[in-house]
């Protein structure tokens, strides 16, 4: 359709002002972390947009502080534990959705699919509640069911469609040569699915690194703390912006960088040539 | 009895390897079913707990931070939605057609959703601080760049329920806006434009392509989006939590209640009622479409 001239105007306006909108708190974020204590605390003086003194010692900061490597650490535990409860459930389980068609699987994948929508904050006290009896509260295992439990859902809707792009010949044709069900499953299908289950670790690994809501009930009265609850943690403390937003960035440069990758990997055919 | 057994036998390997899954989220979703409305039945009386009893409920609909805290969360979910919806469509617009660059536009655009939410309430803590954040200095006309006066003073902006939930609800649209966008992109994508090119040549206006084409087409899209997002707006914690932490919504109230007042039962009758916000807002957004794309399609 031809474009008039008063369109592509309104067009570059949109464009502008929601790359600046979108740009702005992301702007402010580095900003504010290579920002110098006198750029911060400016005693009632405009807050510059660009440090006076750009610097990196907040950062310093952070590698100096026990808390933070502690958190830092117990999010890698948690997020690591999730992705390998999630994918041992979640994988076979999508399989056997796509693969073995008997009667009522789908509205079964619809029931195991549709969990994650029911509110976490609904059922945060719940699970609180019954993890203190069993003394999961306050633990890397109690944190990481929690979060298998969003996440395993996600991993079937995303394993079944990497099942269903996988030709049915090649199930068949291993059986045809002897194998057994679980063997063809394991050893000749697993492999080729693997590109697209690395991109569902990779969701699961980021859902669990920035989820905030049952870290946060799970770990309030103890020591351990992940990322994301340390920094609400530190928030009442009143701390200097410029240390928030250097936690922010770490926080942040793990989950901006996956998401770019898991784009590109989403692409690559997982397929192609599989079946001779 | 005879082909019940048999359908096991043929399908074992499905079942065994299906088990763990359904046994992990069906197990879960029975204890939480369970022990929510146990625990919101409850009176933690005298002598022992007496079950069943509404008394949580009845206190609630007393308490004035319950009321307020469903208005509200009312509000927010009634401004919040259709905004999630018109920034969807506006960013979708923006990158629909074909033009250089768009592949790293899309991306930039995408950027939100790797933004964890608690960074960016983070980021608009600091923003919106009072009485020296940036937001604030632009408002009272101290930037150069902006050498307008907007207000002679600063806003204090969690200092007040109506500021403090806008600034929650700007975090949330920022944040989501990747995600309707998406969505409604998908639809548009999947229009035909031989249609719009043919009503353009019989002399439809702009306006009514859009209307009598490109809308009733976008339907199921905008119907996807208003869903999805209207149950992500009711149940919305973390925005709020950060920035509006004097002003609850029902969300946050329900961790005021189990943490301040160390009142579980009256946290899980909350969130009994929050729940069945969501299951009647939904059930009322997907009639009201359907019952409106009727109308629209009959055109």
């Amino acid at each position: 359709m031809k474009k008039t001239r008063a369109t592509k105007w309104v067009w570059l306006t949109g464009m502008v002002v929601m790359i600046g909108i979108v740009m702005a708190p992301l702007f402010m974020m580095v900003k504010y972390s290579i920002s110098d204590r006198s750029s911060v605390v400016t005693g009632g003086a405009v807050i510059p947009l660009w440090p006076y003194h750009p610097t990196l010692e907040q950062f310093r900061a952070l590698a100096a502080m026990d808390r933070f490597a502690e958190a830092a650490l117990t999010s890698l535990e948690i997020a690591l534990l999730s992705v390998v409860i999630s994918l041992i459930i979640g994988t076979p389980a999508a399989y056997a959705l796509v693969r073995h068609r008997f009667p009522g699987a789908l509205v079964l994948a619809t029931f195991l699919i549709s969990v994650r929508f029911f509110p976490d904050i609904v059922s945060v006290i719940p699970i609180v509640e019954t993890f203190t009896t069993v003394g999961l509260v306050n633990s890397v295992a109690g944190v990481a069911m929690a979060h298998s439990l969003l996440s395993i859902p996600y991993v079937i809707f995303i394993a079944m469609g990497v099942f269903e792009a996988i030709p049915r010949d090649l199930d068949e044709q291993a059986q045809v040569l002897g194998a057994s069900k679980a063997y063809s499953f394991i050893r000749v299908i697993l492999p080729v699915a693997l590109p697209g289950l690395a991109a569902a670790s990779i969701y699961v690994f980021l859902l669990s690194w920035d989820e905030f809501i049952f870290a946060y009930f799970l770990l309030i009265f103890g020591d351990l703390s992940t990322l994301p609850v340390l920094l609400q943690k530190i928030l009442s403390w009143t701390p200097q912006h410029n240390l928030l937003a250097a936690i922010s960035v770490m926080l942040s440069i793990p989950v901006i960088l996956f998401t770019f990758i898991v784009q590109k990997y989403m692409q690559t055919g997982a397929t192609a040539g599989a079946i001779k | 009895m005879h082909y019940l057994f048999q359908g096991i036998r043929k399908n074992l390997f499905a079942i065994l390897i299906l088990t763990p899954a359904f046994l992990y989220l069906a197990g879960f979703l029975l204890i939480i079913l369970f022990k929510v409305t146990a625990l919101a039945l409850t009176e933690a009386g005298p002598e022992g707990a007496i079950f069943p009893s509404a008394v949580n409920f009845i206190t609630l609909a007393g308490n004035p931070e319950f009321r307020e805290a469903l208005i509200r969360t009312v509000w927010f979910t009634l401004i919040g939605t259709p905004l999630e919806l018109f920034t969807g469509i506006a960013a979708a617009f923006l990158v629909v057609e074909e033009f250089r660059g768009r592949g790293i536009i899309r991306s930039v655009l995408v950027l939100p959703l790797a933004v964890p939410a608690i960074v960016t309430a983070i980021i608009l803590y600091i923003l919106f601080d009072y009485p020296g954040g940036h937001i604030n200095d632009i408002i009272t006309g101290r930037h150069s760049f902006f050498p307008f006066q907007v207000l002679s003073y600063p806003i204090n902006w969690r200092g007040s329920g109506f500021f403090a939930l806008m600034v929650s609800l700007f975090g949330k649209v920022w944040r989501d806006m990747p995600i309707s966008m998406l969505i409604i992109l998908a639809g548009l994508q999947a229009i035909n434009r031989d249609q719009l090119e043919a009503a353009a040549t019989l002399g439809a206006t702009a306006l009514q392509r859009f209307m009598r084409i490109t809308l009733p087409l976008l339907a199921p899209a905008i119907a996807t989006v208003l869903v999805l997002r209207s149950i992500e707006l009711w149940k919305e914690f973390i925005f709020p939590f950060i920035l509006a932490g004097s002003y609850p919504l029902l969300s946050t109230l329900i961790e005021r209640a189990y943490h301040e007042w160390r009142n579980p039962r009256e946290a899980s009758a909350i969130a009994l009622i929050l729940l069945l916000l969501i299951i009647l807002s939904t059930v009322l957004i997907f009639y009201t479409l359907k019952w409106l794309r009727k109308r629209l399609v009959r055109i």
